[in-house]
C-alpha cells in the first residue's frame, strides 16, 4: 500500500468530525431561544437518533452557545469566533441511520446530511419564526481527533473528499466546485473552510 | 505527496509511551482493564461504581435511562442495552469527569491539554469548581482511560477526585503572593496531595475527606473551618527565648464541613511544626478509616466522628496513632525543596504609570486586581461566568500567561482564575488582551460574581436550577449596577451570593452572605421549584460561621428577594455595620416578613411561569391535572401540617437568634414531630399528639416501609427524628443550630415524601 492509500485508509477510520454551517443573518436570534426548541425536539423525538439533554452556555464569550446533546453527536447553535452557526459534532456512529459507514467519502456525505437536516428543521421551526437562515455554502469542517495528523497531506486528502461530498450534496459555486481551504494555526485541529 | 510523520492508527497509550508517570500509567491500565471486565460482566456493579468514582468518573443527570419532559418520564434508549457502569447508571449515558487540580495551580501545558480534551471529548467547556478542580461534562466512559493518559502526561491526575477518598487539596489562591500570610502554603499542599494520593491509610473511608490550606486566619481564601482537615499557616519563636529565630507550622482543624448539616471545625492542634504535618494527617486518616461510620453514609464524614467522640477523645486517638506510625522519609523529604511550587515572575517589577487606558480599565482594576506582597506585582482575577470558560479561552489564557508570568494560573473556590506575579506596568496591555478574549469582565469576588454548583443542569441530586438562577442573578445585578439600581450601592458591592441546587451545599451556600439551596413545594396539584434563603453566613475568617434558612421562595422570585434584602440593608444599616451583623440585628422574622408575599403561590392558570425553573422551559412538576379531589384534600391537609412545622422551625431560628439554645432545640424537635404527624394523618387521621405515639407511628408507616426514604440519602432524614426523640434536650448553641438545620431538612424530606404519596395516589386513581 502506498503512502497516499495508507492515509486514505487511516482517514476512513476517523469518526470524530465537527461540521459548522454558518448562519446567514446571525443578529436575528438569541442563542437562548434555542433552549425550548431543543427541549421540545427531545420530547418529540424529531431526529432519528437518541437525544439526551440541552446545555446552555450562552453566557460564555464566543462559546458553544446552546447545545442539544445526543448520544452520537452534539448539535449546537454555536457562537465561536463570533460567527454563529449550526455546529454538528459527531462522536459515535451507533444509530441505525449511521450503520455501514465505512469510508471517508461516506462519512462526509453523512455529516452533511445530518447537519443540513437540522438546518432545515431550525429554519422551519415555528418558535423561531423564520428568523434563522443558514448559508449552506459557508461551511467549516474540522477533524476532532488529535490522534490523526494535521499535516499538509491529510489536509489535501480531506479537502478532496470534502469537495466530492459537497458536490454530491448539491453545494456548488455556480457551475464550479466549491473551493476549500485550510484555516487556523498549525497547532489547532485541522480545519477546512469553504469559499 | 509529502511524507507522513504521524501514525494515526496509534493509540494514545502508544503515542504517550514514556511520558506518563509509571505509577499513574499503571493505575490507568488497571482502570482500562476493569472497564473491559465490566463489559464482560466480571465486576460487581457497586464495586465498579466505586472504582470509577475513585478515578473521577462521575455520573450525570439522565444516566439512569430516564428523562422527564415535564409531562411524563420517558426512556432514553441508549445503544448499550442493559450494560451499566454502576447501580441504575447506564453505560452509554454521558457522565462528568472531575479533574484534580491541587491548590488550583495550572501551567500553560496543562491548560492546553485541558482545552484539547474539552473539545474532543466534552462540550468545549472547562468548568472551574468550588474546590479548584476542573470538570468536563458529557464524557463517555470508554474515552476516560485516554483522557487520563493525556492528563497524566501533563502531570494531572483524576485519581481519587471522587468517591470515598482524599479529594482535591485546596489552598488560598494567593498563597505565595499574599500580604498577610506568614509563608507560602503551596508546597505543603503539594506535598500532602501526593503523600496521601493512593496512600494505604486513606483507602478505607466511609465517605470523602477534604483538606484545605490557608495562609492566614482572617480571610476566606482557604476556608479551613469548613473542611475535614484544615491547616492555617503560623510561625512561632523557636527555643525557650534564648534564640530569636522562628519556625513554621500550622494550626490544624478537624471535623468541619458543609453538606446538609454544616459543622464548624474543631482545633486539633494549636501548632504543629511543618515536619509534623504529614504524619498528623496520616494519623487522622487512620482514625477516620478505623472508626468512621461505614454503613450509614449520611453520618460517615469526619465531622460526625468528631461530634460523636468529642474533640478530646478524637485527639487522644490521633496521638495514639501518631505514636505507632512507622517512620516515613516522605514526612520531611519535601522540606528540602520548598521551591517546587514557586512561580517566579518573568517580567520586571514596575509600577503602573499614568497614561491612556483601555475602556473599562479603571473599573476592572478596582475589582479584579490585588496588590501582592512583592512590590510592583499584582494578582489579576478573571471573573468567569458560572465558572465556565471555552477551550479557545483556555488556550488563549495559556499563551497570555506565558507572556506575562511564565504561564501560571490558580483556580479559585469562587470559580474564577487568578493570574499572579503580573507586573503592574503590564496591566493595561493584559486587560486589553483578556477583554479581547472575553475574560475582562470586572466584578470578581463581588455581588455579581455568583457562585453555583451544577444543580439540575447536570447533577443527579439537583432539585433546582442553581446555574440557571445564578446566571439570571448575574444578568440582573449587572443591569442594576449599570443603571445605578439598588444593587449598585457600595454597601452591597462585596456581598457574596452562593447557590446550591440541593441541601448538599456544593455551592457553599452556608458561608455566603446571601445563600440559596434548591427545594420544591407543591401547589395546585403541581410542584414548584423553590430556593431556601440562607442568611447570616460568614465568608471571611475562613468561613467563620454558617447561615440558616429563613424561608423558601419560588425560584422565579429569588431575584426580587435579593433586591429586597439588599435594599433593606442599604437603607437601614447602621454606620459600619456588616451584613452579617445587620441580619442578626434586624432578625430573621423581619426578613421573613419582607419576603412573605413572595411565598404566596398563584395557581397554575394564574401564572405558569413559576411552575418551571430558570433556564428550563419544561414544567417542573410531574403532577397530573386529573388528580381526584379526594386526594387533593388529603394533600391539602398534609401541606397545612407541614406549613405548621415550618413555622415551628422558624420560631426555633428566632430562639437561636436570641441565644436560647434549649428553646431552639425544643422547637426543632416540635417541628419534626409536627411534620411527621402531618404525614401520618394521610394514613391515620386519629393520630394523637404524644411524641412517643407520633414517632412510633412514623417508624411503622414511613420508616419500616421506606416510604420516607430519600432516593439518594435513604434513611438519613428519618434518623434525625429518631435521634432527637431519644435525646431531646440540649443547651449547646452549636447542637441547637444543628438540630434546627436537621429539622428544616426533615421537613423538606416530608414535602418530598408527600409528593411521592400524591403521585402514587394519582397513579392508583388512573
Amino acid at each position: 500500500m502506498d503512502m497516499e492509500s495508507a492515509l486514505v485508509s487511516d482517514l476512513d477510520t476517523l469518526v470524530k468530525f465537527d461540521l459548522k454551517v454558518l448562519a446567514a443573518d446571525p443578529a436575528e436570534v438569541e442563542a437562548e431561544e434555542f433552549i425550548p426548541v431543543f427541549h421540545r425536539w427531545i420530547t418529540e423525538r424529531v431526529l432519528p437518533e437518541l437525544l439526551i439533554d440541552v446545555a446552555d452556555y450562552s453566557h460564555v464569550h464566543e462559546g458553544p452557545g446552546v447545545l442539544l446533546v445526543g448520544h452520537d453527536a452534539i448539535y449546537a447553535y454555536d457562537l465561536s469566533r463570533g460567527e454563529p452557526g449550526l455546529l454538528y459534532s459527531r462522536r459515535h456512529e451507533s444509530g441505525a441511520e449511521l450503520e455501514g459507514i465505512g469510508s471517508l467519502d461516506d462519512r462526509l456525505r453523512s455529516l452533511l446530511e445530518c447537519a443540513f437536516r437540522v438546518c432545515d428543521l431550525i429554519e422551519a421551526e415555528p418558535n423561531l419564526g423564520g428568523r434563522v437562515a443558514f448559508d449552506r455554502h459557508r461551511l467549516e469542517l474540522r477533524v476532532n481527533d488529535r490522534l490523526f495528523p494535521s499535516d499538509k497531506a491529510t489536509a489535501v486528502t480531506l479537502a478532496g473528499a470534502f469537495q466530492r461530498a459537497l458536490a454530491e450534496a448539491g453545494v456548488h459555486d455556480g457551475d464550479a466546485p466549491v473551493q476549500v481551504k485550510r484555516i487556523g494555526e498549525s497547532r489547532e485541529r485541522l480545519t477546512l473552510r469553504t469559499g | 505527496m509529502s511524507q507522513l510523520t504521524v501514525d494515526s492508527t496509534a493509540t494514545w497509550k502508544q503515542r504517550l509511551e514514556g511520558r506518563v508517570p509509571p505509577h499513574l500509567d499503571e493505575e490507568i491500565d488497571i482502570f482500562e482493564t476493569q472497564i473491559a471486565q465490566k463489559r464482560q460482566g466480571k465486576i460487581d456493579d457497586k464495586v465498579f461504581a466505586e472504582t470509577r468514582l475513585r478515578r473521577g468518573v462521575y455520573g450525570q443527570r439522565y444516566d439512569n435511562g430516564q428523562r422527564h419532559d415535564g409531562t411524563a418520564s420517558r426512556a432514553l434508549e441508549y445503544p448499550c442495552g442493559d450494560l451499566t457502569k454502576g447501580p441504575n447508571t447506564v453505560w452509554d449515558a454521558p457522565g462528568m469527569l472531575r479533574i484534580k487540580i491541587p491548590f488550583g495551580a495550572m501551567n500553560g501545558e496543562q491548560m492546553e491539554v485541558l482545552a484539547d480534551l474539552a473539545e474532543e471529548y466534552s462540550d468545549g467547556i472547562a468548568h472551574v469548581t468550588t474546590r479548584q478542580d476542573i470538570q468536563l461534562h458529557f464524557i463517555h466512559i470508554d474515552d476516560t482511560p485516554d483522557i487520563m493518559r493525556r492528563l497524566a502526561a501533563a502531570g494531572i491526575t483524576t485519581q481519587e477526585a471522587c468517591g470515598n477518598s482524599v479529594r482535591n487539596v485546596t489552598a488560598c489562591p494567593m498563597a505565595g503572593v499574599c500580604r498577610d500570610e506568614p509563608f507560602d502554603v503551596s508546597p505543603y499542599a503539594h506535598a500532602l496531595t501526593w503523600f496521601l494520593l493512593g496512600h494505604k491509610d486513606a483507602q478505607d473511608f466511609g465517605r470523602k475527606f477534604k483538606i484545605a490550606f490557608s495562609g492566614c486566619a482572617q480571610h476566606a481564601c482557604g476556608l479551613a473551618n469548613m473542611h475535614d482537615l484544615g491547616a492555617v499557616a503560623q510561625v512561632r519563636p523557636t527555643g525557650n527565648g534564648t534564640s530569636s529565630g522562628t519556625e513554621r507550622g500550622f494550626k490544624v482543624y478537624v471535623g468541619g464541613g458543609l453538606g446538609a448539616v454544616p459543622h464548624q471545625a474543631k482545633v486539633l492542634r494549636e501548632f504543629v511544626r511543618e515536619d509534623e504535618l504529614l504524619p498528623l494527617a496520616q494519623a487522622v486518616c487512620r482514625v477516620f478509616g478505623r472508626l468512621g461510620e461505614k454503613r450509614n453514609r449520611a453520618r460517615a464524614r469526619v465531622k460526625f466522628l468528631v461530634a460523636k467522640l468529642g474533640i478530646e477523645e478524637f485527639t487522644r486517638l490521633v496521638d495514639e496513632e501518631l505514636a505507632i506510625l512507622p517512620p516515613d522519609d516522605r514526612w520531611s523529604a519535601y522540606l528540602g525543596d520548598l521551591s517546587v511550587t514557586d512561580e517566579a515572575p518573568t517580567r520586571p517589577a514596575a509600577t503602573l504609570e499614568a497614561g491612556e487606558r483601555p475602556d473599562g480599565f479603571a473599573e476592572w482594576l478596582g475589582s479584579n486586581v490585588q496588590r501582592q506582597r512583592q512590590p510592583g506585582y499584582v494578582a489579576v482575577a478573571i471573573n468567569l461566568p458560572l465558572g465556565d470558560l471555552t477551550s479557545t479561552q483556555l488556550r488563549a489564557l495559556a499563551d497570555t500567561t506565558r507572556r506575562y508570568n511564565g504561564g501560571h494560573v490558580r483556580n479559585t473556590v469562587e470559580q474564577n482564575i487568578l493570574l499572579r506575579n503580573i507586573s503592574e506596568a503590564d496591566l493595561p496591555a493584559l486587560y486589553a488582551e483578556l477583554r479581547e478574549q472575553g475574560m475582562g469582565e470586572p466584578g470578581a469576588s463581588s455581588l455579581v460574581d455568583v457562585t453555583a454548583c451544577p444543580g439540575t443542569d447536570t447533577c443527579k441530586l439537583g432539585i433546582s436550577a442553581s446555574r440557571g438562577l445564578a446566571g439570571e442573578l448575574r444578568k440582573r445585578i449587572a443591569t442594576s449596577i449599570k443603571t445605578t439600581g439598588v444593587l449598585a450601592d457600595e454597601a452591597v458591592k462585596d456581598l457574596r451570593i452562593k447557590v446550591s441546587g440541593c441541601f448538599n451545599s456544593c455551592g457553599q451556600h452556608h458561608v455566603a452572605d446571601i445563600g440559596f439551596y434548591g427545594v420544591s413545594r407543591k401547589s395546585d396539584g403541581r410542584t414548584i421549584p423553590h430556593f431556601q434563603v440562607i442568611l447570616g453566613g460568614q465568608w471571611t475568617e475562613n468561613a467563620g460561621s454558617y447561615g440558616l434558612a429563613v424561608v423558601a421562595v419560588p425560584a422565579k422570585r429569588i431575584p426580587e428577594a435579593v433586591e429586597r434584602i439588599a435594599g433593606l440593608y442599604v437603607t437601614e444599616r447602621e454606620k459600619g455595620e456588616s451584613f452579617q451583623s445587620f441580619i442578626a440585628r434586624v432578625g430573621k422574622a423581619r426578613i421573613r416578613q419582607l419576603l412573605d408575599d413572595l411565598t404566596k403561590l398563584p395557581t397554575y392558570l394564574e401564572d405558569r411561569t413559576l411552575y418551571s425553573d430558570w433556564g428550563d422551559p419544561r414544567e417542573y412538576t410531574i403532577g397530573d391535572l386529573g388528580v381526584g379531589e379526594c386526594a387533593g384534600e388529603v394533600v391539602t391537609a398534609v401541606e397545612f401540617g407541614l406549613s405548621a412545622a415550618e413555622r415551628e422551625v422558624f420560631q426555633g431560628l428566632l430562639e437561636l437568634d436570641r441565644g436560647a439554645a434549649e428553646a431552639a432545640a425544643a422547637k426543632a424537635y416540635a417541628a419534626m414531630l409536627q411534620a411527621a404527624r402531618a404525614l401520618i394523618t394521610t394514613e391515620n387521621i386519629d393520630i394523637g399528639t404524644a411524641p412517643k405515639e407520633i414517632v412510633g407511628e412514623f417508624r411503622t408507616r414511613f420508616y419500616d416501609t421506606e416510604l420516607f426514604f430519600d432516593p439518594y440519602a435513604g434513611a438519613k432524614f428519618a434518623n434525625y427524628l429518631f435521634r432527637i426523640h431519644g435525646d431531646a434536650e440540649t443547651d449547646s448553641g452549636e447542637e441547637a443550630h444543628r438540630r434546627i438545620e436537621e429539622a428544616q431538612l426533615f421537613i423538606e424530606a416530608a414535602h418530598a415524601c408527600n409528593q411521592r404519596i400524591s403521585e402514587l395516589q394519582a397513579a392508583r386513581v388512573a
